[in-house]
C-alpha cells in the first residue's frame, strides 16, 4: 500500500450506534488518531472485542476485527498475539465484560505480558442490557438489578492492575481526548501487556456515574511522576477523592512470546518430526 | 387473587415466590434480564436474597451452593449463559441437587442475536453438560404458564432431586398477557437425610458428585438411570388439538404451539384434517403418545420449530418409522405465520409430501 495514512484510513463507513453523547465516542477517535501516530498498517491490526457497547469498536474500525465471546476478548487477543506475533492486537470491552464475567483473565496475561493493548472503557453499568450494577458501581448506586441499591463495594481496577503488575497501566477519560491520544500512543508503542482503563460515561442508563462525576474528580497525574516507582503508582491508584489519569506504571520486560522462542531454541534439537518420533519415549 | 397484566419474565419470578423460593443467582443478558430485574425487586421483599453474580459460571455454583443446603433456589438467563452454565448443572445432577433455572432462548449458535428460537432444544433435552445425566424440561407457551411451569418445575426438582428447566423462546419471555397469579401453595420438602446445613440432623451428609471408584460410579450412574426412568413414567405431559381425527398430526411447543393452534381449525375448513400435539414436558418426551398416534389413523407428522430441526428427532424416534415425519422450520428470530404453515399442510397433505427442510 503506497497511499499515505490518514485518520480516515482506520475509519470504517458505519455510523457508530452509540447513544449521542456516549462516552465511547470520546475514546474512539483518539484511538483512530493513536493508531495514525504510531503509523499502524490497517492490515496488520485486529481489534478483539467480547460482549457490550464498547464491544462495537471494532466495526468502526477500518482493520481486521474480531467480535468474540462474553468475558472473553482477552484470552482471544492472546491466542491471536501468540499465533501471530507480528499483528498490532487490541482487546476493547467494558466494565462487565472486562471485570465482571472476564475477571479472571486479567492477571494471567499480566503473567504471561502479551504484547498487545487492552482499552478497558468503565461506565459502572450494564449497559448494553439496559441498566444493571456492575463491578465499579459506586455505593449505593441503584440499577435495574439493585432497585434500593447496590450492595457490593466495587472494585478498584487501578490498583488491582498494578497489583497484577501489568507492565503498562495508564488510565484516561473520554471527556480528555488529548491526554486519551497520548495515553493510547504510549501503550500501542509499550512492548509487552497495556492496560488503558477509560472512564467513559453511560448517558442513557446511568444517571448517577456522569460526565460531570468525572469533570469534577479527574486530574492529571504530576508531570514528575515516575512511572517505574510501583509502591507510588499505587498511592496514585488508591486516591479516591482524586481521580488521576496518565500513565500510572511502565515496566520493560520480556514478552511471553520472546519467552515462547527461547524454549524453542533450548528444545529444538530435532531437525524434522521422523527425528522426534525415533527419539520419542 | 385477580389476574394481572404482565410479561412472561416477570410470570417467572411470581411462580418462583409462589413455589417458596427465596434465593436467585444471576446475570444480565437481553432477553431474560426482566426475569433478574423483577427477583431484585421482589425476593428481599418477602426476606428472600437476590445477588447479581459476577458471571454466568458464578450464578450456576452459587445455585449449586444454596441447593446443596436443601434450600430452594434459581437462576435464568438466555442461551449464550446457559452455555456457560452446563458444567454446573452436570455437577448438580451428579450431586442430585434439586434447582430450577430458565432459559429464555434466543438466536444461535455462538452471539446469535436477542430474537427468539427454540434452538437450544437439543442442550436442554440431551444433556447439555457431560456425563449421563437429564434434565426435567418444561416448555410453557404463555405467561401463565410460565408461572404454573416455574412452580412445578420446583416440586419436580425436588421430588427427583435433580436440576429442571423452564425453557421458554424470546416470546413467551417478552409478551404480556393476563396472568392468573397463584395463591402462594408451596410444597413444604424434607431434604435433611442428604443436605447439608451445617446442624445436627445433616452432620454426616456429603453432597458431592466425585465417585472415584469406577464399580460405585457405575452404580451410581445405573441409579441415577432408574431415577430418569421413573421419571418418563410419571411425569410425561402434553396437550392435543383434533388429533383424534386428524390426517397430519403437527408437534410443536412453546410459541410455535401457539401459532399451530391458531391454525387447526382454519386448516380443517380448507379440507386439511391436522391436529396438535404440544409437549408440556420436553424431558421427558411424550414418545409413548406419539407410538400410539403412530399406528392409529393419522398419516404423517409435522415438526414445526424455530430451529433448523431439533425435535422432530425425537418425533422420529416415537414414531419408529411407522408414518412419514416432516420437519418446518424458522429460525434467526424469523417467526412462521400461520399461512405459511397452513400451506405446508396443503403441500404435505395434497401434494405428495416431499421431505421438507
Amino acid at each position: 500500500m503506497s497511499t499515505e495514512l490518514t485518520v480516515a484510513s482506520y475509519k470504517t463507513d458505519l455510523k457508530p450506534i452509540w447513544c449521542p453523547g456516549c462516552g465511547d465516542y470520546g475514546a474512539l477517535n483518539p484511538f483512530y488518531q493513536a493508531m495514525l501516530d504510531c503509523g499502524l498498517q490497517p492490515k496488520d491490526t485486529v481489534i478483539v472485542s467480547g460482549i457490550g457497547c464498547s464491544g462495537r469498536f471494532p466495526y468502526f474500525c477500518n482493520t481486521y476485527g474480531f467480535h468474540g465471546v462474553h468475558g472473553r476478548a482477552l484470552p482471544t487477543a492472546a491466542g491471536m498475539k501468540m499465533a501471530s506475533p507480528h499483528l498490532n492486537i487490541f482487546a476493547v470491552g467494558g466494565d462487565g465484560d472486562g471485570l465482571g464475567i472476564g475477571g479472571g483473565h486479567i492477571p494471567h496475561v499480566a503473567r504471561k505480558n502479551v504484547d498487545l493493548v487492552y482499552l478497558l472503557l468503565d461506565n459502572s453499568i450494564y449497559g448494553l442490557t439496559k441498566g444493571q450494577s456492575s463491578p465499579t458501581s459506586p455505593l449505593p448506586m441503584s440499577s435495574k438489578t439493585a432497585p434500593y441499591g447496590y450492595i457490593e463495594d466495587p472494585l478498584d481496577p487501578l490498583a488491582m492492575y498494578i497489583a497484577y503488575n501489568i507492565s503498562f497501566v495508564a488510565r484516561g477519560f473520554s471527556g480528555k481526548p488529548k491526554q486519551l491520544r497520548e495515553l493510547f500512543t504510549q501503550a500501542i508503542r509499550h512492548k509487552g501487556f497495556s492496560m488503558v482503563h477509560v472512564f467513559s460515561p453511560c448517558v442513557t442508563f446511568n444517571k448517577q456515574v456522569t460526565f460531570k462525576t468525572f469533570n469534577e474528580l479527574v486530574k492529571e497525574l504530576p508531570e514528575d511522576h515516575d512511572a517505574g516507582n510501583r509502591i507510588k503508582a499505587m498511592e496514585y491508584a488508591l486516591d479516591r477523592s482524586t481521580l488521576w489519569t496518565g500513565v500510572f506504571y511502565r515496566e520493560e520486560r520480556p514478552t511471553i512470546h520472546e519467552r515462547v522462542v527461547d524454549i524453542q531454541n533450548r528444545a529444538g534439537r530435532f531437525k524434522d518430526l521422523n527425528e522426534l518420533l525415533d527419539d520419542f519415549r | 387473587m385477580a389476574k394481572k397484566f404482565m410479561k412472561g419474565n416477570d410470570s417467572i419470578i411470581v411462580g418462583a415466590l409462589s413455589a417458596g423460593c427465596r434465593a436467585y443467582y444471576g446475570y444480565p443478558i437481553t432477553p431474560a434480564s426482566e426475569i433478574a430485574h423483577a427477583a431484585a425487586l421482589h425476593f428481599p421483599a418477602l426476606g428472600g436474597t437476590f445477588i447479581q453474580a459476577e458471571s454466568e459460571v458464578a450464578a450456576i455454583n452459587m445455585c449449586y451452593g444454596t441447593a446443596g443446603m436443601g434450600i430452594r433456589v434459581m437462576t435464568a438467563s438466555s442461551s449464550p449463559g446457559v452455555s456457560l452454565k452446563q458444567e454446573g448443572l452436570s455437577y448438580a445432577a451428579g450431586a442430585e441437587l434439586p434447582l430450577v433455572i430458565v432459559n429464555i432462548n434466543r438466536g444461535g449458535p455462538g452471539l446469535g442475536n436477542i430474537a427468539p428460537e427454540q434452538s437450544d432444544y437439543f442442550q436442554a433435552t440431551k444433556g447439555g453438560g457431560h456425563g449421563s445425566y437429564r434434565l426435567i424440561v418444561l416448555a410453557p407457551n404463555s405467561a401463565q404458564e410460565m408461572c404454573d411451569l416455574t412452580m412445578l418445575a420446583f416440586d419436580l426438582a425436588d421430588r427427583y432431586r435433580n436440576p429442571a428447566m423452564v425453557l421458554a423462546d424470546g416470546f413467551i419471555g417478552q409478551m404480556m398477557e393476563a396472568v392468573d397469579v397463584p395463591q402462594a401453595k408451596p410444597v413444604p420438602y424434607d431434604h435433611s437425610s442428604w443436605c447439608v446445613r451445617g446442624d445436627e440432623a445433616t452432620r454426616r451428609n456429603v453432597v458431592s458428585s466425585i465417585v472415584l471408584d469406577p464399580h460405585h460410579l457405575e452404580a451410581h450412574n445405573l441409579k441415577l438411570r432408574d431415577k430418569y426412568a421413573a421419571c418418563a413414567r410419571d411425569e410425561v405431559r402434553c396437550e392435543e388439538y383434533r388429533t383424534e381425527d386428524a390426517d397430519l398430526i403437527v408437534v410443536a411447543y412453546g410459541i410455535v404451539s401457539r401459532i399451530v393452534y391458531s391454525t387447526v381449525d382454519e386448516a380443517r375448513e380448507r379440507g386439511l384434517k391436522v391436529g396438535l400435539l404440544r409437549p408440556i414436558t420436553l424431558w421427558p418426551f411424550p414418545s409413548a403418545r406419539l407410538a400410539e398416534l403412530a399406528v392409529g389413523r393419522a398419516k404423517a407428522f409435522l415438526s414445526v420449530e424455530l430451529n433448523t430441526g431439533q425435535m422432530v428427532e425425537d418425533v422420529r424416534l416415537a414414531v419408529f418409522g411407522k408414518r412419514p415425519v416432516h420437519f418446518y422450520g424458522r429460525c434467526g428470530g424469523v417467526v412462521p405465520g400461520g399461512d405459511e404453515i397452513v400451506a405446508e399442510y396443503a403441500r404435505l397433505l395434497k401434494g405428495g409430501g416431499h421431505e421438507s427442510h
